[in-house]
Order: C-alpha cells, then structure tokens, then sequence
C-alpha cells in the first residue's frame, strides 16, 4: 500500500521553498498484467509493478514538474527541491496564473465483481482462446490473429498544499486484436479494441468473439462482393463508431483548453477554435458533443481529476454551438473560468495535462432502421479503418472498413474504401438527424510531450449527414 | 550509478538460482531533463531520473517479461517473476536468446552534455532566433538526456553502454496557418546550434505565408528529411520479421523483390553516432549493421532469435524492448537507427526539375487503411511550397498524401548529398539520419 506519510512530508518540504504558489504531491502505485496470443499460441507474457511520485510545482516564473519511480520521504524531499528549482528556472515574462477551486478531500474506488488481482495467467489465457475460438467458427480465412489482454490496478493519493487529499483506486482492462482477412488474394483488416474499468466481469459484457466471428464475414464478403462508391455527393450515415472517432477528434481535440491557448503548438498542434470563439456556430442543431468522465464502467472513467477537482460532464458542442472548452486549472485560470476537471496525468512520472474522458454525440430521436429507410441515395458507414486529422483539427479522414450502400432506404450491397474527407464545420453542419441508442468504444488517446497514451471512449448513435462528398 | 552489467549479472543468477533456463536482465539508469515552451514563453522544465531494469526468463518452455522498478527489492522481485512463468501457459512461439562469446564496441560520450546546468538558454536562444527572424509565436521542446544501462544474460551476454543526447524542437508561426518547424540532435555539445534551429523553423514559417487551399491531383514532392521521419519509422516497422507474421507488413513474399526504386537503399545502422546508438540489443546480441533494401531490393527482414528461428534466418541483433513499451510489442524486432542513404542532388537541383510539385517540411498523423498493401495517408504540416517550372512560387494549405507506400518509394527518384540526424515527439521516430528525397506523381487530396 502507499504510505500517504511521504505526500505530507513532501509538502511540508516545498512549502519552506521560496512560497510556490501551488504545490502538488501524486504518489502511484501499479499492477500490471499482459498476455498475447498469435495465431493461437501463448506471444508474450508481462507482469510488472510499478510506484513511483511526482512533485509539480507553480510559481509566478513557471512551472517544475519532478519525478522518481519510489515512494519514500527522502525522495519526495529530492523531488521537492528539484521542482522548485524548475519552477523558478522558467522566467517567464507572463506569471502563470491557475483558476481558484474549492480543495477536495474524497477517497474513491471502481468496484470489481471479480477482481483482476485473483485472475490467472490461465484465465487471461483462456479467455483470448476463447475469443479467438468463436471468431474462427465463422470458417473465414484470417491471418496473423493477434489477440492481447492488458489489466492494471492503479492505487493513486494526491495532495496539494491548498488541502486537496484524494485517494483512488482504479482497475482497468482492456483487448486489443489485430486480423487480416484473406480472399482471392486480396486483403481486408481489422483493428479492434474493447476496454473498461471494472473487473474481469468486464470481458463478459464486451461479447468480442461474436462481434469478430461477424465481422470476419463481412470483410469476406467486404472483399468478393463490394464495389466502389463513384466520387459524389451523397447522404451519409455513420455508425457509432465513425460518430465516436468524429467527436473525439473533430470535437473534443479542437475544444482543449491548452491547444486553444497554444501550449500543444509544437507536438499535437492548435487548433481551429479560439477562445473567442465560444458561443459561434460550428454545426446544425443537431450537433450536441459531450465529454463525461463518469459515464459508469468506461475506460475513461474518473470521479476526480489529477488537480483534486470533481469531475462531472462537459457539453463541449451543445445544439450546434461551441459550448464549453476542456480546461484545466492553467487554462482555465488564464481565461480567467473555471477548470471542469480535465487535468490527466497517464501515469506518476508524467505532466497532469488536458485530455479528454469519454467523447460521444449525444441521442437523437430517430429509430436506427427508420434513419436507414429516410435515405434515398447514399452510404452507411458502419466502421472506419484509416483515419486522420490536420493539427488545427479541421480537416478529417475517415476511410471506411464497414460499409454499404444505401438504396431508397434500404442496404443495398457492400461498399469498399470509401473515403470521407471533410473539413469540421462541414462535417458537423451537414447533421441532420441522430439516432437514439448511443454506443461506445475504447481507445488509446495520445497527447503530450512524451507522449501519454490515455484510456478513453468515443461514442455515439447513428449520424445521418446530407449531401457530403464522398470517393 | 555505475556497475549496471554487474547488477544485471546479479539478478541472472538469482534467477537461475530458481531453476530459469534462460535469462536476459538488463538495467536502465537515466536521466532526462526537458523544457517545453510555447507562445515564446517557457511552460514547464520537467526532470526525471530512473534506475529500473527489464527481467526476462525462461523455465520449462514458459517465459515472462517484466519491469523491476525498484531495484531495492530487485532478488525478491526476480524470484516472484520465475514463480510467474512457471504458473504461465507455455509458449510455443519462444525461440531463445542470442548465445555465444560475445564482444562488444566500446561507445563514447560527450561528458559535457551529461553536466550540462543551464538547458534554459539553448530555449531562450532558439526562441530568440526565430523570433527575430520574423516569426513571432514560436513553441516547442528541448530534452538533454543522459542514459547509461547494462545487460547480463544466462547466454553470454555481459556488457555496459552509454549515450548523452540533446534534441530540440522548434516550430514557428508568422500567421495563424503559416508555420514552419526545425528540429537539431546533437551528441557533440559543440553541434547544439539552438539560434540557427530557431532561424531556420522562422525562415519556413515566412515562406509558408499566406498560404492558398492546395489543389488535387498527381504532384511530385520534394521531401525535407523532417517529412521523411514519419515515412522511414513507418517502412522501418513493416521490415520487423514479427509485423511480416501479423499480417502488418507491405513486405510479405516480397523477399529478394523490388520494393523501391534503384535510387532507395534504407539501412539500420545502430552504430553509428546519434541519440539512438547502441552496442548490442536488447537480447545482448552485439549490434551490426543491416542493409535492409539495396538500390530497391529487399534484402532482409529484422529479427530477433525467435522470429529468426520460426523463419530459419539467423538473428539480425534487432531485438527490442523485452518489456512493452508504449510503441511496441515485448521483444519486437525493431530499426534502431535508419539511415536512408543519400544521392548525388543538391536540393535546388531537385526543385529546379519539377514541373508540377510540392515543397514539404513535414508531416504527421500516418495512417494505414491496409499494412499488408501499403495504402496510407499522411498529413502535410508546417510549410507546404508550390513548385510550378522548378521554381517555388508561394504556399499552399489543407493537403494531404493519400496513396501507396510501396509505390511511394518505387516512385522516389532523387537523393540530396547531405543528411542529418531527424527525431521529433512520436511521429518522426526512431532517430534517423535522411537526405531530402523526391517522390514523383504522388496523389494529393484534400477535404471537400
């Protein structure tokens, strides 16, 4: 267990240092197991735990972030003073100036009905054979057959010197494939990731062998029998995931508080929006985009985040219009608002910064099959494959890897590669209509210098946009 | 901390002691500082400093990799990790590890850069530079990293390596959507020209003023090495013998085959002197040069010993990570240090042949719609120049390449002479040293 002892040593320690204006003390403590099959057989086996802290502190001249992989009283002493050092090393013209929030004292935990620490290596085992087993009773053709499990217990304390003190503890997991379907000598692949937080009770709930044995037969069929989308205009339906991916990167990467202010400018870029931007249009009334770190059991799930601020969900687009950036305590502070707890550190030895959660569209009103019937010509786009964004998060790519055409309302035979590329007001302002039933994805968002590859979900019901171009 | 072969060598026996066959440890003691900054500001100076080490072991045809972060605990730590294999199913893929007497190159460092005080003022500088150069919104990272590790394993490997590295990363902006970005390594403090790298990220976001939409069609592009970092990494990983056995690679059965032009020869060269250099892999088989594709032709894949056995090849000492990292698997083979050789062209003379093309800096956001065809895209970024009769006559925005990897390289056709050591955040990665290249007919598509 952690010795919480060290956070308040720490923080007594900083506190003689030249009066930072915040301190804040992470101490982290983590179990991790891995497995992977090929083809069948046993891959790679990992195990590993991992504790470690960091000490962030803000002054007027800048910003000291430290860290060190152990947790005891002489180390935080160490890390406390290098951080000040840093702090101080920043000389900046412009003083940092942070949002003034109310101090948090909570203790929160995921629950696991069976947790992972009692899980076997054969059961992680097991559980992929079996995976792998019904995706195979589809009879296709599939090479490679990557499957990998991934689990961590992560025991967190945070503690700042403004009297935060939040103690947690997450279980996460997560599966991950990779699969290429051979017919006639052509080739269609499939990436697919399940996560959540919970216990193993999870795997259950993600029903992945079904959902591969089906798509396994579709990207056969995806191969014989698909033709081409003709270069047009065409109404265009989105599936959740392709809705998902959209949210999250045309919506919820643009709406960071630390891209808008420019802090992201050398590595992921800015973006589009400015901060007087909130307020503007970007879409039609439809376009309702929410990021909510407490949808129960995502893979993005928090209940506070890594500045001891409670989380709760943000209407980043809401009917159309640029609602609420994500901020953390810097950004919100030099826009003189409120951070809305978007503060995440992926691990104890980086920087908390501004990420997202889980991103979806919100519900419609319209019945899945009744937005398939009100399209006369057009294309739905179930899933995507390669997908891509310029750093101003304006210009998007989506090409599919599930797709149909869609005939005076009805499916009307696959439709191979076909391309979306859109800038976001467009893809946004030709909405006219969403489903009811919001389904969600896992995936790895990554941000950051280095980089930090973060849990989170995308999401969405069904989109139906007018007239776009599609190739 | 020194004597990290004889602490890895000491974890080997414990964990030999508990009846492992086969055992790789190797010990990790780094030390990083980096200074982000934006909006011409500094934002965060961030320090890490980590002893850990890698434990890999085999027992009874079971194996299991892990991470020992706290080396205090590291004989308690080895001893559970030999329990875990043997409660692991068995692994059949497993093929060993690199055995023999082996001897290693001795590396040197520039011990000034590992006592290195003031990072700060290299920043100050390159932000200097650019700004009076014309660019006043200027951003980006400069790390100093000190790292040394030590390998021992149950086979023969016994060895000690080092490297001390500066890289710094500009990116400057004269308009909202006209930038320019540079980036510097150095292994030689002397090399660190942190004003110049500034100048240079400015002089690109001038030329990148008042950018046009670009238009759609075939271009030739003229490509800076910083462009072609994302590319290599992207073709480096497709040549591991392990992404060949996914299903993930544009090389499979095409061994002995033309997969580029003449003009394309892509080596991984771990020796040679940059921020990725090593001595041996992560097996502690000694590191060797690997001609990957020869004046177009696909030489060899990167294995470690298991692919190689799986394959009857013999190891090409490429052997990653034994513990996943964040980019890849547990063991993956992996390019250390590509080096695209360079030609015969200076760059204006690419240019000056250029009917119809583009002028690109660099890119990001590389995506596959198909490994095993090569079918990509990749988003120009920073300053994107039109070319019209070999003569740059403004910028354009909003591109981007959509087409086939293989076909990019098969379609390559000029090498500049000079080359340098390119590393940038995740995308252009790992370190490599690239000439300028040229690509012709590539397609260009943009958003509707």
């Amino acid at each position: 267990m952690i010795d919480e002892d060290v956070a308040e040593y720490t923080l007594d320690r900083a506190a003689g240092k030249d009066s930072p204006v915040l301190t804040e003390v992470k101490l982290e403590s983590t179990r991790k197991s891995q497995i992977s099959i090929k083809s069948g057989e046993v891959h790679s086996v990992s195990s590993s735990t991992d504790s470690g802290m960091y000490v962030r502190v803000v002054m007027k001249t800048g910003i000291g972030f430290a860290s060190a992989n152990r947790i005891s009283k002489q180390t935080g002493a160490d890390l406390a003073r290098r951080a000040v050092r840093l702090a101080k090393a920043g000389k900046r013209k412009e003083r940092v100036r942070l949002s003034s929030e109310k101090a948090s004292v909570a203790d929160w935990s995921v629950s696991q009905r069976q947790k992972l620490a009692d899980v076997s290596n054969d059961d992680r085992l097991s559980y992929l054979k079996s995976v792998d087993s019904e995706m195979m009773s589809s009879r296709v053709k599939v090479l490679g057959r990557f499957f990998e499990e991934a689990d961590s217990e992560t025991y967190g304390y945070f503690a700042s010197s403004e009297g935060s003190r939040v103690r947690s503890m997450v279980p996460r997991l997560r599966m991950f494939c990779l699969n290429t379907v051979l017919s006639n000598g052509e080739t269609e692949q499939s990436m697919r990731e399940w996560g959540s937080t919970g216990g193993w009770e999870r795997t259950a709930e993600w029903a992945a062998g079904a959902a591969l044995a089906e798509e396994m037969v579709v990207l056969k069929e995806l191969i014989e029998k698909g033709k081409s989308v003709k270069p047009g205009e065409y109404d265009l339906i989105c599936g959740p995931e392709v809705a998902g991916i959209a949210a999250h990167e045309s919506c919820g990467h643009p709406m960071e508080g630390d891209r808008i202010l420019g802090r992201e400018m050398s590595q992921a870029g800015k973006s589009f929006v400015k901060p007087k931007m909130l307020g503007d249009k970007i879409g039609s009334k439809h376009a309702t985009v929410i990021d909510d770190p407490t949808v129960p059991g995502s893979y993005g799930y928090y209940k506070y985040d890594d500045e001891g601020v409670k989380a709760g969900p943000r209407f980043l687009y809401k009917k159309g219009v640029i609602n609420e950036f994500l901020h953390n305590r810097e950004t919100a502070g030099k826009l003189r608002l409120k951070s809305n707890a978007s503060s995440r550190s992926s691990v104890y030895d980086k920087e908390p910064i501004v990420r997202m959660a889980n991103t979806f569209v919100a519900p419609g009103n319209i019945g899945e099959d009744e937005m398939i019937r009100s399209v006369k010509n057009g294309v739905f786009m179930k899933s995507f494959t390669e997908w891509n964004i310029d750093d101003k998060r304006y210009n998007q790519k989506y090409t599919s890897r599930e797709a149909y055409f869609v005939k005076n309302g009805k499916l009307a035979g696959p439709a191979r590669g076909c391309v979306l590329e859109i800038t976001t007001p467009r893809f946004w302002g030709s909405l006219d209509g969403v489903s009811k039933k919001v389904e969600f994805n896992a995936a790895e968002c990554g941000k950051g210098d280095p980089m930090q590859g973060i849990a989170v979900f995308t999401g969405g019901p069904m989109l139906r946009l007018r007239g776009v171009h599609l190739k | 901390m020194s004597g990290l072969k004889e602490k890895a060598s000491e974890l080997v026996d414990v964990a030999l002691e508990e009846g492992a066959k086969d055992v790789a440890v190797e010990v990790f003691d780094t030390s990083i500082d980096q200074i982000r900054f934006s909006n011409s500001m500094i934002d965060i100076s961030n320090h890490w400093s980590e002893l850990h080490a890698h434990v890999f072991v085999a027992v009874a045809g079971r194996t299991m990799a892990s991470g020992v972060r706290d080396l205090r605990k590291g004989a308690g730590t080895v001893r559970l990790i030999v329990k875990h294999a043997r409660a692991s199913p068995v692994n059949k893929d497993y093929g060993g590890i690199a055995s023999g007497r082996f001897k290693y190159k001795r590396s040197q460092v520039d011990k000034r850069i590992q006592s290195l005080r003031n990072p700060a003022k290299f920043v100050l500088d390159a932000i200097d530079g650019a700004v009076s150069t014309g660019a006043p919104d200027v951003g980006g990272t400069f790390f100093v990293r000190n790292s040394k590790w030590g390998i021992a394993s149950s086979k023969g490997a016994f060895a000690e390596d080092g490297n001390a590295s500066m890289d710094l990363s500009v990116r400057a902006f004269t308009q909202p959507e006209a930038s320019g970005q540079a980036v510097l390594v150095a292994t030689n403090l002397d090399k660190m020209r942190a004003r110049k790298t500034g100048v240079r990220a400015a002089e690109l976001a001038v030329s990148a003023k008042n950018p046009v939409p670009g238009e759609e069609g075939r271009f030739d592009l003229v490509m800076e090495p910083f462009f072609l970092g994302g590319i290599v990494g992207a073709t480096g990983g497709m040549a591991s013998a392990l992404a060949v056995e996914l299903g993930m690679s544009m090389f499979t059965k095409k061994m002995g085959k033309r997969v580029a032009s003449e003009a394309v020869t892509l080596v991984d060269d771990p020796m040679t002197r940059s921020m990725s250099r090593r001595m041996f892999d992560h097996e502690g088989k000694p590191a060797r040069r690997n001609v990957v594709i020869e004046k177009g032709v696909l030489k060899t894949y990167l294995h470690n010993t298991s692919t190689a056995k799986r394959m009857k090849k013999k190891s090409t000492a490429s052997t990653g990570p034994m513990v996943a990292t964040q980019f890849s698997m547990p063991s993956e083979p992996m390019m250390f240090h590509p080096v695209l050789v360079g030609g015969d062209m200076k760059v204006d003379e690419m240019i000056a042949d250029v009917r119809d093309g583009l002028y690109i800096n660099n890119t990001w956001y590389t995506r596959f719609q198909n490994y095993s065809t090569g079918d990509f895209s990749t988003i120009p970024r920073d300053a994107v120049l039109r070319i019209r009769n070999g003569e740059i006559v403004g910028a354009v925005k909003n591109v981007r390449v959509s087409d086939n990897l293989m076909r990019f390289w098969k379609n390559m056709d000029a090498l500049s002479k000079s080359n340098e050591e390119i590393y940038w955040w995740d995308e252009a990665a790992p370190p490599a040293h690239l000439p300028t290249a040229r690509s012709r007919k590539m397609n260009i598509t943009r958003s509707s």
